[in-house]
C-alpha cells in the first residue's frame, strides 16, 4: 500500500472521529453537566470525570492503585526505661516498636484487626494489645517480638490495664459495654462486669485500689432528659463494681488520668447541646469541649471546665497525660490538631477558691480556660494517644492521620522531633477526605467535626434538635456513616440523593456555619465515604455467618408473607420488602406510623440495618431505646411490619435475627481475613 | 388405694393419741414446767439486741443427740416498719456479705451496719413489690425480681429489664437466680434465661419446653443444670451442655394426695427448687420432695417435722434445707427437723426438734416475727427469715 493511501485512510479516520466528536460532544457535555449537577446539587462543580470515578472505586485494580494502606497510630505505651515506644497501628493491624533514641521503627508485630490499646508488663517483658475488631488480646513476648497467644474477650476490646499485682488483666469491651477480667496465670476470663455505655479508657488509681473506666456514649434516655455519661469504678481487690458515677451533660469520655498525688482524676470530654435548637453556634450551642475533674476525697465532686475559648474551640479532646511531678496535664484534640497544656496548680487554685455554684457556671464558660491552659501545641493531623517518657520530660503523640509520632519537650512545650512510621508518603484522595471528616477546621470557630457526632464514623447515640425552618421541630436521631456510600438517599427525610449533596453547600449552611468545602475537598470527603466505611464485624451476634436456631426462626419471621393466623401480609407490611439484603434497605421513603406531632408531614428514608444492634436508640427521633421497643411500644398500628400476632418468644427471635445482620463486606473473601483474626488460642 | 389411705389415716390417729398421752403426762406429772428448767444444763445466750433465749444444749434424749448436727437458731430479732422496713410484708431475703437485702411489698430494704435503707421506684426499682433477690457471686451484681420487671443493681445504679424494652418473658417476675454469667428468671410468661456475655434472652414456655403452661414460680441451678418450678408442670430440668429439657412430674397425677409414696415428685404444682450438696429439694403446696439423682422422697406435715404442707419457698444451704411454710419455718438435714413456730398470742415461740418419732421443744423468746414464711436465707451462723409481718434474724444458739 502506497504512503498516499495510508495518509488518506488516516485523514479520513481522523476526520470521521473529529466529526463524530463534534456531533456527540454537545449532548455528552450536556449529559455530563446534568449528571454532575444532579450528583452535586450544584451547577458549577468542575466537570472532571477522574475526580470522582477514580478515587471513589471500592474494589479492583484501580482502587488498589489510587488508595494506600496507612498505619494510623492510635494509642501508645512506653517501656520503663523509656527506650522503647510502642505504637498501636490501627489500620496497619500491628504493634510498632520504636527506638526512642534512634527515632526509628525497630519492629512491626502483626496483631488482630483494628488494634486499639497496648499495655506493657515490664517485669515479664510482655505486651498486651487489644484488637477491637477481632474480639481478642494479642499477648506478645517482647523477648522475641512475637504473638504467643490470644485471649478471647468481649465485643470490641479497647482500653486495657493490669491489676496492681499484675496477676489479672482488665480489658474494656467497648461494643458490649463490659469489662473482661482475665486471670493471667490460667489465661481464663474470670468474669465480665457491666460498665457504662461504650467504654474505652481505663486506668488504675495511684493508690492501686480502684480502676476507673470511661464511657463515650451517654445512657439511653428519652429526649429531654439530661445527657448522662457514666464513669465505672471497679475495686481491684475483689474485682467488683464499686460505683457508677454520673457525669452530667457530657459524653465522649475517651480516656482518664490521675495526678500522681491522687487528688484528682481528669477526663477529656465533650458537652453536647443537643436538647436545644442549634441556633446559637457562635455561643457554643452545639458542642463545647473540656475536661471532667473527679475529686478523690469523700463526697468529692465531679466538676467540668471547658478547654475552649470564646472564638476558638478545641474539638474532640481524646487522650490525657499528666507529668510525674503533677504540674502539667496534656490533652490531645483530634479535631483541631493540637495539644492543650494545663497548669494543674492553677487548676487546683481555681477550684479551691471558687464556690460549687460558680464552678457549675464555669462548666459552660468559654473564657475560663485562660485561667489554667498555658499553651496549645500544634501537631500533625488528628492527634490521638499520648504517653510521657518515664522522667516526664518528653511527650509522645500519635498523629493518627499523619502516620507519625510527635515528640514534645514538656519544659519548652515545643515539638522537638517527629518519628516517621514508614507508611505511604502520599496522601490519597480518600485519606484527605478522612482527615477532613476528622477535622473541625471547616466548622464555625472549629467547634466540632463530622467525627464529633459520628465517632468512629458511626453515630453518637444522641438525638438533636437541629435548627430548621420551624425551630424545635423534627428531632433527629444521628445516623451511622457506615455503609452509607451504598445506601442513598440521606437524611431521615431523604432529601439528599448523594453524598455530594449531603456534604455540600447545605451542610455548611445548616451544620458547619462557615464556608462550604471546596470542590476538591468535597471530592475528597466523598471519596472517603464512597470507598467504603465498613461496619466492624458482628462478632457478638453473628461471628461466622451461621445463624443460631433462634436467629433462623427470626429470619423466617422477617421474610414471611403470611402471618401466624394464616392471613397474607400485604407486601408493604413485610419486613423484607423495605429491608432487603445486602444493606437491608430498599432506599425508598415510607410511612411506618412513627410521625410525631412535632414532625413535618414527611415520609422517612428506610435506614440500612447492618450492625443495627450497635445503633440505639431507634426510629427517626430516637424514641425507641431498644429494638424491642420499636414494636412493643411503637408498633401498635402495624404500619412498621405485622408483629401483633407474634408471641414474646417469636418477637425475641425476630430481634435476635436483626442483631445478627452484618456488613456484606464480611460475606466476601474479606471474611477469610476476618476469620483468621478471630482464631483464639 | 382406699386401704392405703385408711392405713395412713390410722397411723396419723395413732400418732395423735400418743402425742396427747405424752402431753398429758407432761402436764399432770410436771405442772408449771416452762420447758427449760427441766434440763440438766441451761445455757443463756445474749444476742446483740440483748434479747435472751434459753437453750437446751445437753440431753440424753436421742432427739437431741441426733439434732446436734442440726443448727438451732434463736436470739431472734424482728424488724418491721417501725425499724425502717418499707413494708411489714416481706417477700424475700438475701444475705450479701455484710449486708442483708430484703424484698418487701413496699420496696427493697438493705440492712447494713445496723441500719435499714430503703429503695423504691423513685430510686430506679422497676416496682416496689420485690419478690426475689439474688446476688451474682461472680460480679457482685444484685438482681431483683419485681411485680413489674427485673432490675440489675450495681454500683448504686438500677438497670431495668421489662417485657417492653428487652427479651424478658413477662414483667411479673417471681424469682431470679444467678448462675455464673447466666441469669435465670421465673415469670408469669415463662422462664427466662439471660446470658450476660452475649446479652441474649431465651424464653421457655409450654411452646418450647415440657411445661404445662408458661407460669413459673421459681428457678435454681447447679452442676450444669437448671430446675424450673413450673406451675402444673412439676420441675423442668434444663441441661446447659445439651440444651435439652426433661420434666419431673407427679406420677400420681394432679392430685392432692400422694398415692404412691416416694415414686416421684409429690405434686405438679411446684413453688420452688433448690440444689445443694448434690440434692435437689422441691417445694409444693402439698409437701416437699427430695431428689438425690436416683430416688425421690416425699415429706409431709403428717409424717415428718415439716411445719405445713403449704410451702411458699425453700432454700438449701449445704446439707440443710430451709422450708418456708404458711405456718412456720422448718429446717431439715435429711434426718432431723427443726421447726420454728411463733405463739399466736405473744412474741414468744418455740423450736420443735423432730427426729423420727421423737420430738423435743425448745422455747424461744422472742420468736420469729410471724408464722407465714415467704423467704429465707442462711449464711455462717445467721438465719434471716422474711414473713408476712416483718423480717427476723436468728443466730445459731447450738
Amino acid at each position: 500500500m502506497s504512503m498516499n493511501k495510508i495518509y488518506k485512510k488516516i485523514s479520513i479516520t481522523a476526520g470521521v472521529i473529529i466529526i463524530l466528536g463534534a456531533i456527540t460532544y454537545p449532548p455528552f457535555h450536556r449529559w455530563s453537566r446534568s449528571h454532575v449537577n444532579y450528583l452535586t446539587a450544584t451547577e458549577d462543580h468542575p466537570l472532571n470525570c477522574l475526580s470522582c470515578h477514580l478515587p471513589n472505586q471500592k474494589d479492583g485494580i484501580i482502587a488498589e492503585m489510587v488508595n494506600a494502606d496507612y498505619y494510623s497510630p492510635f494509642k501508645l505505651a512506653i517501656s520503663d526505661d523509656g527506650k522503647k515506644l510502642f505504637a498501636v497501628a490501627e489500620e496497619g493491624n500491628s504493634l510498632l516498636i520504636i527506638d526512642t533514641e534512634k527515632k526509628k521503627v525497630l519492629d512491626e508485630i502483626p496483631v488482630g484487626i483494628r488494634p486499639h490499646s497496648v499495655v506493657i508488663d515490664n517485669d515479664k517483658n510482655i505486651a498486651y494489645v487489644t484488637n477491637q475488631w477481632s474480639d481478642n488480646v494479642s499477648v506478645i513476648d517482647l523477648n522475641n517480638n512475637s504473638v504467643e497467644y490470644t485471649l478471647k474477650t468481649g465485643n470490641g476490646p479497647a482500653g486495657i490495664e493490669l491489676s496492681s499485682d499484675k496477676q489479672f488483666l482488665y480489658v474494656v469491651n467497648s461494643y458490649s459495654s463490659d469489662l473482661s477480667v482475665f486471670d493471667l496465670a490460667s489465661g481464663r476470663e474470670q468474669k465480665r462486669l457491666t460498665t457504662g455505655n461504650n467504654p474505652t479508657g481505663i486506668t488504675m488509681s495511684p493508690d492501686k485500689s480502684k480502676l476507673y473506666i470511661t464511657s463515650r456514649r451517654a445512657l439511653i434516655a428519652p429526649y429531654g432528659d439530661p445527657v448522662i455519661c457514666q464513669l465505672s469504678v471497679v475495686n481491684d481487690n475483689n474485682q467488683r463494681i464499686a460505683e457508677y458515677r454520673d457525669v452530667e451533660s457530657a459524653y465522649m469520655m475517651e480516656n482518664i488520668a490521675f495526678t500522681p498525688e491522687g487528688d484528682l482524676a481528669l477526663i477529656p470530654l465533650i458537652r453536647p447541646k443537643n436538647l436545644v435548637p442549634s441556633i446559637q453556634v457562635e455561643r457554643g450551642f452545639i458542642m463545647t469541649n473540656g475536661i471532667g475533674i473527679i475529686e478523690q476525697k469523700p463526697d468529692g465532686r465531679i466538676l467540668q471546665l471547658l478547654l475552649d475559648e470564646p472564638n476558638k474551640y478545641y474539638a474532640d479532646p481524646f487522650d490525657i497525660e499528666i507529668t510525674p511531678d503533677g504540674k502539667r496535664a496534656f490533652v490531645s484534640h483530634g479535631g483541631v490538631d493540637c495539644i492543650s497544656v494545663i497548669d494543674l496548680d492553677s487548676l487546683r487554685a481555681l477550684i479551691a477558691v471558687t464556690s460549687s455554684e460558680m464552678l457549675d457556671h464555669f462548666s459552660n464558660h468559654l473564657g475560663i480556660s485562660t485561667r489554667f491552659v498555658i499553651k496549645r501545641i500544634p501537631t500533625g493531623a488528628n492527634p490521638k494517644g499520648m504517653v510521657l517518657s518515664p522522667d516526664g520530660k518528653l511527650l509522645y503523640v500519635a498523629e493518627h492521620l499523619e502516620d507519625r509520632i510527635a515528640v514534645i519537650n514538656t519544659e519548652s512545650l515545643e515539638t522537638v522531633n517527629t518519628i516517621d512510621l514508614g507508611g505511604p508518603r502520599r496522601i490519597t484522595v480518600a485519606r484527605h477526605g478522612r482527615r477532613l471528616l476528622n477535622s473541625a477546621g471547616h466548622t464555625f470557630q472549629t467547634q466540632y467535626s463530622c467525627f464529633t457526632c459520628h465517632p468512629d464514623t458511626h453515630e453518637d447515640g444522641l438525638v438533636y434538635n437541629m435548627a430548621s425552618k420551624d425551630m424545635g421541630r423534627n428531632l433527629t436521631n444521628t445516623q451511622s456513616l457506615r455503609n452509607i456510600g451504598d445506601t442513598p438517599p440521606y437524611k431521615w427525610n431523604g432529601k439528599n440523593q448523594t453524598v455530594y449533596k449531603q456534604d455540600g453547600l447545605r451542610f455548611s449552611t445548616v451544620l458547619t456555619r462557615t464556608e462550604a468545602f471546596s470542590y476538591k475537598e468535597l471530592d475528597a470527603i466523598t471519596a472517603y465515604i464512597m470507598t467504603g466505611i465498613p461496619n466492624p464485624p458482628n462478632l457478638l451476634h453473628n461471628p461466622a455467618g451461621e445463624l443460631t436456631p433462634a436467629q433462623q426462626r427470626g429470619k423466617a419471621i422477617f421474610e414471611r408473607t403470611v402471618d401466624f393466623k394464616g392471613n397474607e401480609i400485604p407486601e408493604k407490611n413485610r419486613c423484607v420488602t423495605c429491608h432487603p439484603a445486602p444493606y437491608f434497605t430498599n432506599k425508598q421513603m415510607f410511612d411506618v406510623g412513627t410521625l410525631a406531632s412535632s414532625d413535618d408531614s414527611i415520609l422517612f428514608d428506610t435506614p440500612h440495618l447492618n450492625n443495627v444492634f450497635a445503633s440505639p436508640p431507634y426510629l427517626h427521633d430516637g424514641r425507641a431505646a431498644t429494638l424491642e421497643e420499636i414494636w412493643t411500644l411503637y408498633g401498635k398500628t402495624e404500619q412498621h411490619g405485622i408483629v401483633n400476632d407474634l408471641t414474646k418468644i417469636q418477637l425475641n427471635e425476630l430481634i435476635e435475627y436483626l442483631k445478627s445482620l452484618r456488613d456484606p463486606a464480611y460475606e466476601t473473601k474479606r471474611t477469610e481475613k476476618q476469620l483468621a483474626s478471630m482464631s483464639h488460642n | 388405694m382406699k386401704n392405703l389411705i385408711k392405713t395412713r389415716s390410722f397411723k396419723n390417729i395413732l400418732y395423735a393419741i400418743v402425742l396427747i398421752v405424752i402431753a398429758g403426762i407432761l402436764i399432770f406429772i410436771k405442772p408449771g414446767n416452762t420447758g427449760d428448767n427441766q434440763l440438766p444444763v441451761k445455757e443463756t445466750v445474749v444476742s446483740n439486741n440483748e434479747n435472751t433465749s434459753e437453750v437446751t444444749p445437753g440431753s440424753s434424749s436421742g432427739v437431741i443427740k441426733e439434732a446436734k448436727a442440726m443448727p438451732v437458731y434463736g436470739n431472734w430479732r424482728n424488724f418491721t416498719t417501725k425499724d425502717g422496713l418499707p413494708s411489714d410484708k416481706a417477700y424475700t431475703v438475701r444475705i450479701d456479705g455484710d449486708r442483708v437485702l430484703v424484698g418487701t411489698h413496699g420496696g427493697m430494704a438493705v440492712y447494713e451496719k445496723g441500719k435499714w435503707r430503703t429503695y423504691t421506684t423513685e430510686d430506679g426499682l422497676a416496682h416496689n413489690g420485690v419478690v426475689s433477690i439474688d446476688v451474682s457471686r461472680l460480679t457482685g451484681d444484685v438482681w431483683i425480681a419485681t411485680f413489674a420487671g427485673l432490675n440489675r443493681w450495681s454500683g448504686g445504679k438500677f438497670e431495668t429489664f421489662n417485657q417492653f424494652n428487652s427479651g424478658l418473658p413477662n414483667d411479673l417476675v417471681y424469682n431470679v437466680f444467678c448462675d455464673g454469667k447466666d441469669i435465670w428468671v421465673a415469670t408469669g410468661g415463662g422462664a427466662g434465661h439471660y446470658d450476660t456475655f452475649t446479652k441474649e434472652w431465651e424464653i421457655f414456655t409450654e411452646m418450647n419446653a415440657p411445661m404445662h403452661e408458661p407460669w413459673s414460680y421459681a428457678v435454681s441451678a447447679g452442676d450444669g443444670k437448671v430446675w424450673i418450678a413450673a406451675w402444673g408442670g412439676g420441675v423442668i430440668e434444663y441441661t446447659y451442655e445439651t440444651k435439652h429439657f426433661r420434666d419431673y412430674v407427679d406420677p400420681d397425677g394432679f392430685m392432692e394426695i400422694d398415692l404412691q409414696p416416694d415414686d416421684g415428685i409429690i405434686h405438679d404444682i411446684t413453688t420452688a427448687t433448690s440444689y445443694a450438696d448434690s440434692i435437689l429439694w422441691v417445694s409444693t403446696y402439698f409437701g416437699m420432695s427430695r431428689y438425690d439423682g436416683k430416688n425421690w422422697k416425699g415429706y409431709f406435715k403428717e409424717d415428718s417435722g415439716l411445719a405445713s404442707n403449704f410451702i411458699n419457698f425453700l432454700r438449701a444451704e449445704g446439707k440443710v434445707v430451709f422450708v418456708c411454710c404458711d405456718n412456720g419455718l422448718s429446717t431439715f438435714d435429711g434426718t432431723t427437723w427443726v421447726t420454728y413456730l411463733k405463739d399466736d398470742n405473744s412474741e414468744n415461740g418455740k423450736a420443735i426438734i423432730t427426729n423420727g418419732t421423737e420430738k423435743k421443744e425448745v422455747p424461744l423468746s422472742p420468736s420469729i416475727a410471724h408464722n407465714f414464711i415467704i423467704g429465707v436465707d442462711a449464711e455462717n451462723d445467721v438465719l434471716w427469715v422474711a414473713t408476712s409481718k416483718g423480717v427476723s434474724r436468728g443466730e445459731i444458739i447450738r
